[in-house]
């Protein structure tokens, strides 16, 4: 009779040690974890974990590379809640948006103070992508793959409309004025779709239109986000929108892909992944692409892509030599197979890569600005959200809103 | 069972030991640690070594022009949704309390949203709510009371009443059963002697069915108001705080603090001052109910 009860006690008693004590596990001694957000499923995962890894692995037999594939925003969140408790990895693939801000919790090693060979393996690289890994004069990673944004507008609305595709600032706002409307099933289209206020979103306008968001040295704003140059990007952007030429950072409005494969956006300023997703669910949609309509700033698309980077705790050594690895031609041009812009100049020459469905956007990438590498950019991106939107809603001038935005950002720049 | 002697007590302690461990490590401790944190500076740059700043996290909230703005959006919330869904929820269970077939059925199909899955309901809703959703179709294709779309999702007021019209729609079910549950221990016995003092349907309603399920309306109240201010999937998916964090509530915004701009200090400050804020709203309605009763 006391057995049922006695295996309940048992049972019990096993759960709370389980719950209380935590899980302790034995690392190997040369094993190399890597963070990244390449998708499970995704053919750059494949390549990763099929090519690359044991191409590694038989290079450097004593270094075994455990990989962990995250999802992007996870993956952010992870990093930081693995600072607090201890248990970050050996590397990790960031989005370039993130390095300023994990610099600044203190666990990044500055390569280019560590490394001796740190030179040798940059200069491979390009300059612009090694810029986003650059924060107040150290270098925190080397550049992995690298992206740009390029207009993509739909063939038959332009010619419908009988619109040349812009190649200035100022023809720019006029077709997307005269591409918008209703179509024959009297639906509204417009001339361009924008996903977010965010300076991934509007960083094209400001460069291109001249103005700028900060000083070349990152440390103050006045004078460059209330500049008359970004005021008129902000206001010639604001004007399309009440307009109704411009739209698509509501939460009502149709999403990027589909209102582009549907024909109700005509132009969008998009990245390479839109290639594939177009391809996948509008095979029929004919499109074309061209470079960011120049201004007074020139051509100036803005810099995406991911850095690699190891954290203090790491196995120093193995760490970079994977990284090495990682960043190699051959690496780089596996990668570049299956979609990933190589920043190896030594792979950006190659035949492979200036075959890929990626070439128009090589051209751009020479251009390309990456967004100020500071810590506190995540909130100057939330500020200059709220700023514009204050805009758009009529609440200021852009000027008034770019003169406030000016002030915040000083002093998020300062702190 | 010899609850007394020894062997009892240690049976009894082994018994409860898995359940006060999950308690204290998961409920206990991360809310104590969580009081700590509200106290220290807890961003980007002091993520491994937080200062102890005192006041500076509550007093960073409280100056916060967005944090009032959330923090009035979940007011709202709770204070439409909560009588909204109590009041159509006890209207059902009435309704449903007085017939005498299909009982069943209609209360599986009042039921239904409350275990439909937030995300999916949210995702719905949108797809309805959206500048070229559903709705705007019927209006202006089907029914042609309007001529152009209706951007209900990109402002304010009107993104955050789709929200409310999903709480309500969703915790219409939750509040019928409960009703339903408390109407059917309302003795017969009252209503006949309230029928023969020449009580009409309404005035029984008024003075015998109410009183006698205040109780349950307390309940009611008290837990529906924790989940107004708690509201967090469907503004997340619906809005997603758009346009500039104007629909944002309390939650929302505190995932947005932590987890986009790392400031993990000023959100511990913002869930204590949440829970201060529910607690006066809990002790109100204790008291409310109360005075009530002396009546």
């Amino acid at each position: 009779m006391l057995k049922p009860k006695r295996f309940l006690l048992v049972l019990c008693l096993i759960m709370s040690v389980v719950i209380i004590v935590p899980a302790v596990h034995a690392s190997e001694p040369v094993t190399l974890n890597f963070w990244h957000h390449y998708s499970a499923q995704s053919k750059e995962n494949e390549t990763l974990t099929n090519v690359l890894i044991p191409q590694f692995e038989k290079e450097n037999p004593d270094i075994k590379v455990n990989a962990v594939s995250h999802e992007w925003a996870e993956l952010h969140d992870k990093i930081l809640i693995s600072v607090s408790t201890n248990q970050l990895p050996d590397v990790m693939r960031a989005d370039i948006a993130w390095l300023p801000e994990f610099q600044q919790l203190g666990v990044l090693v500055p390569l280019n103070k560590e490394m001796a060979d740190f030179d040798s393996v940059a200069g491979q690289l390009l300059d612009s992508a090694m810029s986003t890994a650059k924060i107040a004069g150290d270098t925190y990673g080397l550049g992995l793959n690298t992206n740009s944004k390029i207009l993509f507008y739909n063939t038959d609305m332009l010619n419908a409309a009988g619109v040349n595709v812009p190649t200035t600032t100022d023809e720019w706002a006029a077709a997307v004025r005269k591409l918008s409307g209703n179509n024959a099933q009297g639906q509204q289209v417009w001339g361009w779709n924008e996903p977010g206020l965010s300076g991934w979103n509007l960083a094209p306008f400001i460069w291109s239109f001249g103005g700028s968001l900060t000083n070349d040295e990152q440390t103050a704003a006045s004078g460059h986000i209330n500049s008359a140059e970004t005021v008129n990007a902000i206001e010639t952007f604001v004007s399309l929108v009440s307009e109704g030429a411009l739209t698509g950072f509501n939460s009502g409005d149709i999403p990027m892909t589909d209102g582009f494969g549907t024909g109700r956006y005509a132009m969008m300023l998009e990245g390479p992944w839109k290639i594939a997703e177009l391809t996948g669910a509008y095979p029929d949609v004919a499109y074309g692409t061209a470079m960011m309509p120049a201004g007074k700033g020139g051509s100036v698309s803005v810099l995406g892509g991911e850095d690699i980077a190891m954290f203090n705790s790491a196995n120093k050594e193995a760490a970079w030599k994977f990284m090495k690895f990682m960043t190699s031609e051959f690496a780089q041009t596996q990668m570049a197979t299956v979609g990933q812009i190589p920043v190896s100049k030594a792979a950006l020459d190659s035949q492979t890569v200036q075959e890929q469905e990626f070439a128009p956007f090589l051209e751009a990438i020479q251009t390309a600005k990456a967004r100020p590498t500071v810590a506190a950019w995540s909130k100057m991106d939330n500020e200059l959200m709220v700023a514009v939107n204050a805009v758009i809603q009529g609440e200021k001038s852009a000027q008034q809103a770019m003169d406030d935005l000016a002030v915040v950002f000083d002093g998020l720049l300062k702190e | 069972m010899e609850t007394k002697s020894i062997k009892g007590k240690i049976q009894l302690g082994a018994l409860l030991l898995p359940g006060l461990a999950i308690f204290l490590v998961f409920t206990m401790y991360p809310m104590l640690r969580l009081f700590w944190v509200s106290f220290r500076e807890w961003t980007l740059s002091s993520m491994v070594n937080q200062p102890f700043i005192g006041l500076g996290n509550y007093i960073a909230v409280s100056t916060d022009r967005t944090f009032w703005t959330v923090f009035v959006n979940s007011l709202v919330y709770t204070l439409v949704t909560v009588p909204g869904q109590m009041m159509l929820g006890l209207f059902v269970a009435v309704l449903i309390n007085n017939i005498k077939r299909l009982q069943v059925t209609f209360r599986v199909v009042y039921y239904l949203p409350v275990i439909t899955s937030w995300v999916i309901a949210s995702l719905v809703f949108r797809y309805v709510f959206n500048t070229e959703g559903l709705l705007n179709y019927l209006l202006t294709r089907v029914l042609h009371v309007s001529g152009a779309n209706i951007r209900w999702l990109d402002s304010r007021w009107s993104g955050l009443t789709v929200a409310m019209v999903l709480g309500i729609w969703k915790g219409v079910g939750w509040n019928m059963v409960i009703f339903l549950a408390a109407l059917q221990q309302v003795s017969a016995d009252l209503y006949e002697a309230a029928e023969m003092d020449g009580c009409n349907r309404w005035k029984q309603f008024i003075h015998v069915t109410l009183p006698s399920i205040r109780g349950t309306i307390l309940f009611a109240l008290v837990m529906l108001s924790i989940g107004g201010f708690s509201v967090f999937t469907s503004i997340k998916l619906i809005t997603g705080g758009k346009p500039a964090h104007l629909t944002d509530t309390l939650l929302t915004w505190m995932y947005f603090k932590s987890f986009s701009t790392g400031d993990f200090g000023y959100a511990a400050a913002l869930s204590f001052v949440m829970a201060l804020a529910l607690g006066i709203l809990s002790a109100l309605q204790f008291r409310l109910m109360k005075s009530q009763d002396a009546v």
